[in-house]
């Protein structure tokens, strides 16, 4: 009897704080699907009195959506390409080999960490334009092509190898690069997923950097180009909803297929 | 021996060539190459002269950059209010009861989702005619509607909520990992003694997340006084300089007006500032024993 209470209490508390988490988008969702009039209630409409895709329909229409997701696709691919050979590359033998320099490199990568550069941002724009990247999607891609924080991901992953599998590929010849790419690289796979999935979200959400690096709006990614969208048609809320709401469908979908993955490597991020 | 060694540490560096030119290109030059650029007044419009000091002098008597100094300082406040939160959030979604994994997902979802949409979503709650105003007057809480965002005493404390809201979930993920790393026998023991829920948090609980509070209130600083997205979408800083924060004028002085050689200085004071606040972090924490990586 007690137990059933306090799942009872835990239930409630659980639901409460899921309106509290999921409300906003769920109001969202319904914004998107009111009818035009629905919208502009007042007191301002929370359930749609019937549901219409109109609003899909128009925001499809008006704005370039394949154009615009195509460019996130695009963004994304190299961004997650470019992270998982960069940091799979430079954590390798910073887990395995044994070398000189490879405390100074472990130490200056950590330093990274600790000094924040507010001053990046500018200074990325400065060398995009010197490398004549302004306005591509490789100098939207660049500045982010890796990271430290996914260079230790992936060290912690290789630490996990055990030094047999090196050992053994040595005895029958095999080089250091077939080795790494043969043997190491498969054993590797949930880690390379999760650092996958940590880049896809940054580089689908990102909207800041591309807006700064690209001068042409049709080369906006999704997030982006809603800003401008919401700076063009404030006053038209449901498009405004149905153009979010396909932003941010993709992502919540990927996000619900792979989280076991990505919640395990969110955590194992703080691992000693 | 010694030339098997050799050999080693020429293919280490070969493999790491690729990342380390990038990291050097596009983590480590920005650090470096922002000094100069501090001590000049470089601007793309205007030939570029070096001036010393001055832009430093300069920023300490820029009364909208100690404002901005200032709202980032206030910034700092979600921190602690996050950790509370999302601690006791990982504590109820450890429960083992059915269905609790759905709602761990739930709570993750503003993680995973642009800042764009939640912004927008929040701003539309928010305005004068928004289901916030709506709900808060039908239950009796305000008198009048408020617009949240544009009137200078509430922006600054709306924008650290949507901070604080989005964040929630990536901070109780950590905690729950830190949760799921305390062995359970070591609750039984408190149990045979006599705690309550109560004291099985502040004696068990706590202290063994200890390192998990750390990390996440580090990161969370950091983040507090980086924050640029929300306030750059929803208030660019307005009204007035009511949520002007360090990064947003930054931005404006470097890629919105184009004064590279100030924003530069103004980024690297906020820079040690960010240093210094992080090493005062962990020297309140030195008794943790933390491992960072």
């Amino acid at each position: 009897m007690k137990k059933v209470l306090r799942h009872l209490i835990i239930y409630v508390l659980l639901i409460l704080l899921a309106l509290f988490m999921m409300g906003p988008f769920l109001w969202l969702l319904s914004v998107s699907l009111m009818p035009g009039r629905n919208v502009f209630a007042n007191p301002p409409a929370i359930l749609p009195t019937f549901i219409a895709f109109d609003n899909y329909v128009q925001v499809w229409e008006f704005m370039d959506f394949p154009r615009y997701i195509i460019n996130t696709v695009v963004i994304t691919l190299l961004g997650v390409v470019f992270n998982i050979f960069l940091s799979c590359l430079t954590a390798y033998p910073l887990a395995t080999f044994r070398f000189k320099g490879r405390n100074l490199v472990f130490t200056l990568l950590i330093s990274t960490m600790i000094i924040p550069s507010a001053t990046a941002m500018i200074v990325h724009y400065l060398t995009i334009q010197a490398f004549h990247l302004g306005n591509t999607f490789l100098g939207v891609v660049l500045p982010a092509a890796v990271s430290v924080f996914n260079i230790f991901l992936m060290r912690q992953t290789f630490l996990g190898i055990p030094t047999d599998i090196r050992d053994s590929g040595k005895m029958d010849g095999a080089s250091e690069f077939r080795i790494f790419v043969q043997l190491v690289m498969p054993l590797v796979k949930p880690g390379v997923a999760v650092i996958g999935l940590l880049e896809v979200m940054a580089f689908w959400n990102n909207f800041l950097w591309p807006i700064v690096v690209l001068d042409d709006p049709q080369k906006y990614p999704l997030a982006a180009a809603l800003t401008y969208l919401n700076g063009q048609f404030s006053y038209n809320f449901g498009w405004i909803a149905a153009g979010t709401m396909i932003s941010v469908l993709p992502i919540i979908i990927v996000f619900l297929f792979t989280q076991k993955y990505y919640m395990e490597g969110i955590a194992g991020a703080i691992k000693g | 021996m010694y030339k098997a060694i050799r050999s080693e540490s020429f293919a280490a560096w070969a493999f790491m060539a690729p990342g380390l030119l990038f990291l050097a290109v596009f983590t480590f030059w920005p650090i470096i190459y922002g000094i100069p650029l501090s001590l000049t007044d470089y601007s793309v419009i205007t030939e570029t002269h070096f001036v010393g000091l001055d832009n430093f002098t300069r920023a300490f008597q820029d009364h909208n950059f100690l404002i901005s100094l200032w709202n980032s300082l206030v910034y700092v406040l979600v921190v602690p209010v996050i950790q509370i939160i999302s601690i006791l959030m990982a504590i109820l979604v450890n429960s083992r009861i059915p269905g609790v994994k759905m709602f761990r997902a739930a709570y993750y979802i503003p993680v995973v989702t642009s800042m764009v949409a939640v912004a927008l979503i929040w701003s539309w709650l928010l305005g004068n005619n928004g289901v916030v105003n709506y709900l808060l007057l039908k239950v009796g809480i305000l008198s009048e509607q408020i617009s949240w965002l544009s009137t200078s005493s509430t922006a600054l404390y709306v924008l650290m909520f949507i901070t604080m809201w989005k964040g929630l979930g990536y901070y109780m993920m950590l905690y729950l990992a830190g949760l799921q790393g305390i062995p359970a026998d070591l609750y039984e023991a408190a149990r045979v003694d006599g705690a309550g829920p109560l004291r099985l948090i502040i004696h068990v609980t706590l202290p063994l997340l200890r390192p998990h509070i750390l990390f996440c209130t580090v990161i969370s600083v950091m983040g507090a006084v980086r924050v640029f997205d929300e306030v750059y979408i929803l208030t660019k800083g307005g009204p007035g300089t009511s949520t002007l924060t360090s990064s947003v004028y930054i931005f404006q002085k470097g890629l919105e007006q184009f004064n590279f050689g100030y924003a530069s200085a103004l980024g690297l004071i906020v820079s040690v500032m960010v240093a210094a606040l992080s090493v005062l972090v962990f020297r309140l924490n030195r008794r943790g024993g933390v491992n960072t990586y």
